[in-house]
């Protein structure tokens, strides 16, 4: 076929001479360069989405035959939460410990994956609390017997003290403890059935339908920061974001990401109203307590009234 | 304001009159538009992008509403009022089901039996029957195997097939399409535009907005021509809009230019989404 003759030459001529000559990225040397690990902000912004996509949609672990899978939503809530109660309330590590231990068998007999159980919680507690109740573990700050000196600050002795130590792990295993409740309900329930067992125990609906809102929005999120950084990557010739320009990078593109996802969240939303949804979570199937539902009732409260006799016997 | 019942039978089902909408109060999408869509109708929105096609149909739905004019479905104001009563905005959902142009919005529950039987639960549907209804639905669109997946898991296609299903669940008298055929491979494309012919075969009213016009003959009697205006150029039988070449022209739905035609240059006009042959 002959080329056209009308179109292309007009083409050319709008088109500037750059544009016409190829550009191969090659090294000065020639060579097409090694191909080198992801920089921090990749790596950070990657794991990040994987991790909380692989969070908020870890329905295949909710609907796995276990021991918690199987159980009534509502019937989870109401014990797992009061579960955290009694651990608010708990005073000596020796208790927490032995509900923290219950709680990994549980989560074992939950058929969880035991290393990414643990690691949600071990890798969460020590950024958001260990840093924070450190300062209390110092002589400067809770007054007692040194157990670790660690030298002299203006004259004095500075070092960890028994008391502080004391304080501190209990603070950290109770926050862990916690933590590893809340892990436990929301990996063993699908979120829709999480909503829908806290909108049955009379949660108003606003806060129902924030929830709702947000878990949608942000699997769309996250998929606009990984579209966003791959458009970015695939414009990058050369060396990636250094640090510096990183940090920049995620600044500028935080405005971006509010618009785009402020676009979106009404497209959703409009998307759900034409569905009828009005606020109120409706499921397919119906949830029923049958009799495991209330074995496990008896076995949380008797576990319960347990740590707290203990707790006042220790103690 | 309802109409009489002697008069229900020769009703639009759908008159928007003199409706304007604007974006924000500045960014005009819709100026004095008056359409009418009757029961059993294939209609289509034709215009350029940006022409407020998608408004008017989210305006058709009543999921916006016009900052001038009038709009009656089935015989009943719509306004943001109407749509708060619940037992009123139940009735009009199950109606009026919409399509949107982009399946990421539209699909958005833990799994696809999830999102198919969304709209069926808000119809506050006994969830025996809604279960049936979902598995009817996705054998029909041939997407029962994928009833367990995410949908996030899911290709282009298969979301545009949930989404649909998620709709069709809800058996609507009303269907609207924005933008059906667009970012869909060939032989999707012939699905969709196969599907929307044996939906009306079998009764439903359906409104798309579309500028595609290759398919246009197939998937609508009527069109709507909306201008780079925002408003209403011409509204007609498909045959005669399409033959009204200086229209789509001026409606930016074809282009003029020129290239070889067995071996001689012809300047001729194309539609925008064909592929030059």
């Amino acid at each position: 076929m002959t080329a056209p003759t009308d179109v292309t030459p007009r083409r050319a001529r709008l088109a500037p001479d750059w544009l016409l000559r190829t550009e191969v990225g090659l090294c000065p040397c020639g060579c097409l360069g090694k191909p080198r690990r992801r920089n921090l902000v990749a790596r950070t912004l990657r794991g990040l989405s994987e991790l909380v996509r692989r969070a908020m949609f870890s329905d295949d672990v909710a609907g796995a035959p276990g021991l918690l899978p199987r159980l009534d939503a509502r019937v989870k809530v109401v014990t797992l939460l009061g579960l955290v109660v009694v651990a608010a309330f708990l005073r000596s590590i020796p208790m927490l410990g032995a509900m923290y231990v219950a709680a990994v068998a549980v989560a074992w007999m939950s058929r969880l994956p035991l290393r990414s159980f643990l690691a949600r919680v071990w890798l969460f507690v020590p950024v958001f609390t260990g840093f924070v109740v450190l300062p209390a573990t110092l002589n400067v700050v809770t007054p007692g017997t040194i157990v670790v000196p660690l030298g002299t600050w203006l004259g004095g002795s500075v070092g960890f003290t028994a008391e502080g130590l004391e304080s501190a792990g209990l603070i950290v295993m109770r926050v862990a403890l916690s933590t590893s409740l809340v892990v436990l309900l929301t990996l063993t329930t699908p979120w829709a059935r999480l909503l829908a067992a806290l909108r049955s125990l009379r949660v108003p609906t606003t806060v129902i339908l924030v929830v709702a809102m947000a878990y949608r929005y942000v699997f769309h999120l996250l998929t606009a920061v990984d579209d966003m950084y791959t458009a970015r990557r695939a414009r990058t010739v050369g060396r990636d974001l250094d640090f510096r320009s990183g940090r920049r990078f995620v600044a500028a593109s935080a405005g971006a990401l509010f618009g785009k996802a402020h676009a979106l969240s009404e497209e959703v939303y409009l998307a759900m109203v034409a569905r009828g949804f009005t606020g109120e979570v409706r499921l397919l199937e119906r949830n029923r307590v049958a009799t495991r539902d209330v074995i496990w009732c008896v076995m949380c409260t008797l576990a319960a009234a347990a740590v707290l006799w203990g707790d006042r016997v220790v103690g | 304001m309802t109409v009489s019942s002697a008069d229900a039978a020769s009703a639009p089902l759908f008159e928007c009159v003199d409706v304007s909408y604007s974006y924000y109060g500045r960014f005009l999408a819709l100026d004095r538009v008056s359409v009418r869509v009757d029961a059993g109708e294939k209609l289509a929105l034709l215009g350029a992008n940006g022409c407020g096609k998608s408004t008017l149909l989210k305006l058709l739905d009543g999921l916006v509403f016009a900052d001038a004019g009038r709009y009656h479905a089935f015989g009943t104001e719509i306004s943001e009022d109407h749509l708060e009563d619940e037992q009123f905005s139940r009735a009009f959902r199950s109606r009026v089901g919409f399509i949107f142009q982009s399946s990421d919005a539209q699909v958005f529950s833990p799994t696809v039996r999830d999102e198919v039987a969304f709209g069926p639960l808000n119809m506050g549907l006994d969830p025996q029957a809604v279960a049936e209804r979902v598995e009817d639905t996705l054998a029909m669109l041939g997407i029962a195997a994928l009833a367990d997946r995410a949908p996030y898991q899911l290709s282009g296609g298969e979301k545009k097939r949930v989404a649909i299903a998620s709709v069709l669940s809800m058996n609507p008298e009303v269907l609207l399409f924005d933008e059906p055929t667009a970012a869909l491979d060939p032989r999707t494309q012939h699905w969709m535009v196969e599907l929307i012919v044996e939906l009306h075969d079998v009764g439903k009213t359906i409104v798309l907005a579309t500028h595609d016009l290759d398919v246009l003959p197939l998937v609508a009697d009527r069109c709507v021509v909306l201008g780079e205006d925002h408003r209403v150029a011409l509204d007609g039988p498909t045959a005669s809009v399409l033959a009204d070449v200086d229209l789509l022209h001026a409606t930016n739905l074809v282009h003029a230019h020129a290239h070889l035609h067995a071996g001689a240059v012809a300047p001729h006009v194309h539609p925008h989404d064909s592929g030059h042959h």
